[in-house]
């Protein structure tokens, strides 16, 4: 890193983690600074308030949380420093170490400014796959994830993975097995990862391995830290394998999310027996892929529209919305998005059900935590 | 603020009438949020630059202090002003330490003092988080660089945190020692466009002297007639911690009121002599350099040094801690060209380990992170020569430290030895100008400024040359003979008591390697001079007396030896016949262990004896007090370990009796 960039640590941090601003506000202003303004965020910080304002068309709700994080850049500072000491690196996204593939698959909206990270950073550079699945996975599944980090190392592909028990552990497992290379993305913020630095501390000082981390450093884990964590893993990927999804939690979840975002998503066909949502997930746009995860159908696999069949009795939700069934569903009662979803049996994300219904100009929005819905009468 | 405005303000808070030029001229550019670097002596008032403006600050000012003594007085004094001052440091319990951080993160605290040590402590970091931060100072600045005196690895830290501090937070780094190049280092290293403010720093109240001697015995004869003669009390430095002990024997000998300290005594013996020395209770204080940095006495009358320091800005540093108060003091240097050029040389040019030892630090590192102690055992290397290593492979970006742990980087640069090579340069060229010193024709105090790049156009008229009045030594008969005969009398004690152990602190009959006796041991032992000399034996029966007069003493024992046969066995036979103890031959090996000299550090050499000794019957034991006799003690361990064993078969005392004690591990 440049002395300057690493001046600029501080910063970093307090933007990174500005309280109520999305990522894609962060990345919008840190696009401003650097490149329409050609400035620098030690020159941003020494604006005064209306300056942001005017030049940098912020808010005032904006410039205000920009003011109180300001006065924090000493304590960042203090905390920047130690982070460093402790070889702790904080890659900003507009450093030439931050992960490309990365940026392409999250765009603005979802990069996170800044990874924090031990071991090997070049690793974000280099083409990569991720291996994803259950905590509880079978047997096949972890045999798929073996062959498949074995095919990677061989390929010099660097193998993403999220740490989790299950598929997760077995693919950073594996990788490391066959001298391969691997990424472990944390749940959690970066210091607070004590005994994997402990356990992995070979791997990381011949170069192996990276670990890292987009939350505050002093994050502890939790079902939404995890939950968060998916996009990254799939987005350091140039290719993503599901060993074995379920047909809920964070795997489902993350395909759903990654299929949504457009991307190439290669699961595991199942046995004929296996109790588990391969075969949704390939119905849901995912590509079928055998045990060497070729794409390529053969003997031992269900043709496509055999698993569309099956996939079709394992669910029934729909995926097309009749207004006809909302407004009546609406009629008698004040229901929230989630409910909404669950009633109808559809297979939408929430957020985009509460947009949808907030501009329908017959459905009234009533104020409450979550909101609700009605038909206006 | 202007400075009427602010001089008003002064007078209210610190009843102050007014700031000096330099003091307005550091305070203003502290307001306009700029970094600066002052150079002032002590006693200018650097502390004033920062305490106003941090009373006027709305958050805390953060002051960076290496001595504890000063951050405890400087804290004293501004609590009287009615200024809410506090420090943190390892003195005070872990409980007032927690208590003070609370009050910073309520932004209660307008002055806090810290170690910088503390920036390793994971709850200080904790509340630089939540503090409301305002200026922050780097107290004994020169402590930065590793050009100046008394370099420190923990400010390492400090420097890579205010690199960090944005551009307009206002950063005051003091000293009252930095030559041009500690200086340019300190403001390359502080950054952010700092300026620096150089003051004068001729002390015009010290009279220089330089006393030419021949050997040890001279600079030992001259104090002895002279000390009692010089005004007040003062401290006498020597170059090591077993000087400072034989010079103290010596004044009590002659009936001089003095003690000894060095940074290897425990930390309430330290405090008692500190504070006999603020109160005038001795004549002198034998000390080696850690005694004065931080020692708030003003009216030191004399700084005499028995070894020539390794340079002139160490020497500067050690002699600005006399007469504060401005009142005439003496500054006596003794030097003897012949053989006090050899210890300043040995840690000038010894002073880094080889580069064999740097790399099988990081061999080990890359296998595994390890604690400081971890490393230590796994290199076999001395634990200093292991903390000097470390030290800079943090700086070279090789190693981090996370929390105790040290971890090898992956992507490490390669050691770089060009540092090292440079300084040590640097260092002998210093060495040589310290050894112009002693010669020099012309005026003492302006050769120190001149080396320091103070602009010293005048002559201090105080010093010997100035004056034209030397010292010399005469060495009489009756001297000699006084010297000889306490040479004759001063046996070292041997501290090895421990709370599980029936062993005592034992004596020695003389230092090895200070001595003949070094010389007749190693004959003996190494060259087939057979058995240890009569001399010895008396020398060895005198120190027994001495120590433990007319106690008796069930049974005598001798360590079974490693490698030079018989030699102990029948020394120690002598002894106790002439003492009429009975001997016993029945301490035992129960395993061949190495010589205890291969192994480089205590830990080891602990671990090589462990358990390896016993006793042939172990019920003969029960109750009896034993004399134990060895040939020479070095780190006491096999020692202590024979102490353990004898004390768990049931031996009530275990008395150490040596010949020699080594002084290569105590310097």
């Amino acid at each position: 890193m440049s002395k300057l960039q690493l001046t600029e640590t501080p910063y970093w941090i307090t933007i990174a983690h500005l309280p109520k601003w999305r990522t894609e506000q962060k990345n919008r202003l840190i696009v401003k600074i650097f490149h329409e303004k050609k400035s620098n965020l030690e020159e941003f910080f020494s604006l005064t308030q209306s300056e942001w304002k005017k030049d940098f068309g912020l808010s005032d709700s904006q410039s205000h949380s920009l003011e109180k994080a300001r006065a924090e850049i000493p304590n960042n500072s203090f905390y920047a420093e130690d982070l460093i000491s402790q070889g702790f690196e904080i890659i900003p996204i507009n450093s030439k170490k931050f992960s490309n593939t990365l940026k392409r698959n999250l765009k603005v909206k979802y990069t996170p400014p800044v990874i924090y990270a031990k071991g090997n950073k070049q690793l974000l550079l280099e083409d990569s796959i991720a291996i994803v699945g259950s905590r509880k996975a079978s047997k096949i599944s972890l045999e798929f994830t073996d062959n498949i980090a074995k095919k990677a190392s061989k390929e010099y592909k660097v193998v993403v993975s999220g740490f989790a028990k299950g598929i997760d552990r077995q693919a950073l497992d594996s990788a490391l097995k066959y001298g391969g290379q691997s990424i472990i993305v944390l749940p959690q913020g970066i210091t607070t990862f004590k005994s994997g630095f402990k356990k992995y501390y070979k791997e990381i000082v011949q170069g192996n391995l990276l670990i890292l981390s987009t939350f505050h450093p002093k994050a502890k884990w939790s079902v939404g830290l995890a939950m968060a964590r998916n996009p990254i893993i799939y987005g350091l990927a140039n290719e993503i394998y599901v060993a074995e999804s379920s047909e809920k939690g964070g795997t489902w979840e993350g395909v759903q999310d990654g299929l949504k975002k457009g991307r190439t998503i290669y699961v595991r066909y199942p046995n004929p027996k296996e109790k588990n949502a391969n075969l949704v997930l390939i119905q849901k746009g995912a590509i079928g892929v055998d045990f060497n995860g070729n794409k390529g159908i053969n003997g031992s696999c269900l043709t496509l529209e055999e698993a569309n069949q099956s996939a079709s009795v394992l669910t029934k939700k729909e995926a097309k919305l009749d207004n006809n069934n909302l407004f009546d569903l609406l009629k008698e009662n004040a229901l929230s998005s989630k409910e909404i979803i669950k009633q109808l049996q559809l297979d939408w994300p929430t957020r985009k059900m509460t947009f949808y219904l907030k501009k329908l100009e017959n459905v009234e929005v009533l104020k409450s935590k979550p909101l609700k819905f009605k038909l206006r009468t | 603020m202007r400075r009427t405005q602010a001089e008003t303000k002064l007078q209210t808070t610190f009843k102050l009438a007014r700031f000096y030029d330099i003091q307005w001229y550091v305070i203003e550019k502290i307001f306009n949020g700029e970094r600066v670097l002052l150079i002032e002596k002590t006693g200018f008032g650097k502390s004033l630059c920062y305490q106003f403006p941090a009373t006027q600050f709305s958050g805390t000012t953060v002051i960076f202090s290496p001595l504890i003594a000063l951050m405890r007085d400087q804290v004293n004094k501004l609590q009287e002003l009615g200024i809410n001052a506090k420090c943190i440091n390892s003195n005070q319990t872990s409980e007032e330490n927690e208590q003070i951080i609370e009050e910073a993160k309520n932004n209660r605290i307008k002055i806090l003092y810290i170690a910088p040590e503390r920036m390793e402590n994971a709850e200080w970091l904790q509340a630089t988080q939540t503090m409301n931060l305002s200026m922050v100072v780097v107290d004994e600045a020169h402590c930065i660089s590793v050009w100046g005196h008394d370099f420190r690895p923990a400010f390492r830290r400090i420097i890579s945190l205010v690199n960090l501090l944005p551009q307009d937070f206002p950063v005051l780094a003091t000293t009252a020692t930095a030559t041009k190049r500690v200086e340019e280092d300190i403001k390359k290293q502080i950054g952010k466009n700092i300026s620096s403010y150089r003051g004068n720093l001729i002390r015009s109240n010290l009279r220089l002297w330089v006393v030419h001697v021949n050997s040890e015995d001279e600079k030992m004869i001259w104090l002895g007639k002279n000390l009692s003669k010089i005004p007040g009390s003062g401290i006498i430095y020597t170059g090591t911690r077993v000087n400072t002990q034989i010079y103290s024997n010596w004044f009590e000998y002659l009936k001089i009121n003095s003690t000894f300290y060095h940074g290897g005594l425990d930390a309430t013996t330290r405090q008692r002599v500190e504070k006999g020395l603020i109160n005038n209770h001795y004549k002198c204080v034998v000390s080696t350099n850690a005694l004065g940095m931080g020692i708030d006495k003003p009216d030191i009358r004399f700084i005499i040094h028995t070894q020539i320091p390794v340079s002139p800005i160490h020497y500067y540093q050690e002699i600005g801690r006399a007469g504060r108060d401005g009142q005439p003091s003496n500054i006596i240097l003794f030097y003897n060209k012949k053989d006090d050029n050899a210890l300043p040389l040995t840690f000038i040019n010894g002073g880094r380990p080889s580069i064999g030892k740097y790399q099988k630090v990081i061999n080990v590192l890359k296998l595994q992170r390890l604690g400081r102690n971890g490393v230590v055992k796994e290199t076999d290397i001395k634990q200093t020569q292991v903390n000097v290593i470390l030290s800079d492979l943090i700086e070279q970006g090789i190693v981090n430290k996370v929390s105790k742990y040290y971890e090898y980087k992956f992507d490490a640069p390669k050691l770089n030895t060009k540092p090292f090579e440079a300084l040590r340069t640097a260092k002998q060229a210093d060495f040589a100008k310290m050894v112009e010193y002693t010669e020099t024709k012309s005026c003492r105090m302006k050769f120190l400024c001149d080396f320091l790049g103070d602009d010293f156009p005048t002559l201090c008229k105080v010093c010997d040359n100035d004056r034209g009045k030397r010292l010399g030594v005469s060495v009489s008969e009756a001297w000699k003979k006084k010297l000889t005969a306490f040479r004759e009398s001063d046996f070292p004690d041997l501290e090895v008591e421990s709370k599980t152990s029936n062993i005592v602190n034992g004596v020695a009959a003389s230092y090895y390697g200070v001595s003949n006796v070094g010389q007749a041991l190693y004959n003996s032992k190494y060259q087939n001079g057979g058995d240890f000399p009569n001399w010895l034996l008396k020398l060895t029966l005198k120190a027994f007396r001495k120590h433990y007069g007319k106690e008796k003493f069930d049974v005598v024992l001798y360590i079974p030896p490693t490698e030079s046969g018989n030699l102990v066995k029948n020394f120690a036979q002598k002894i106790a016949k002439v003492l009429k103890f009975p001997i016993s031959d029945g301490l035992k090996k129960t395993r061949v262990t190495a010589a205890q000299k291969i192994f480089q550090t205590g830990l080891l050499k602990r671990d090589n004896v462990k358990n390896a000794f016993t006793y042939e019957d172990t019920n003969d034991l029960v109750g009896k007090s034993v004399l134990l006799i060895d040939d020479i003690y070095d780190s006491g361990a096999t020692i202590k370990e024979v102490g353990r064993c004898l004390t768990k078969l049931g031996a009530i005392k275990i008395a150490p009796l040596i010949i020699a004690k080594t002084v290569g591990g105590d310097i």
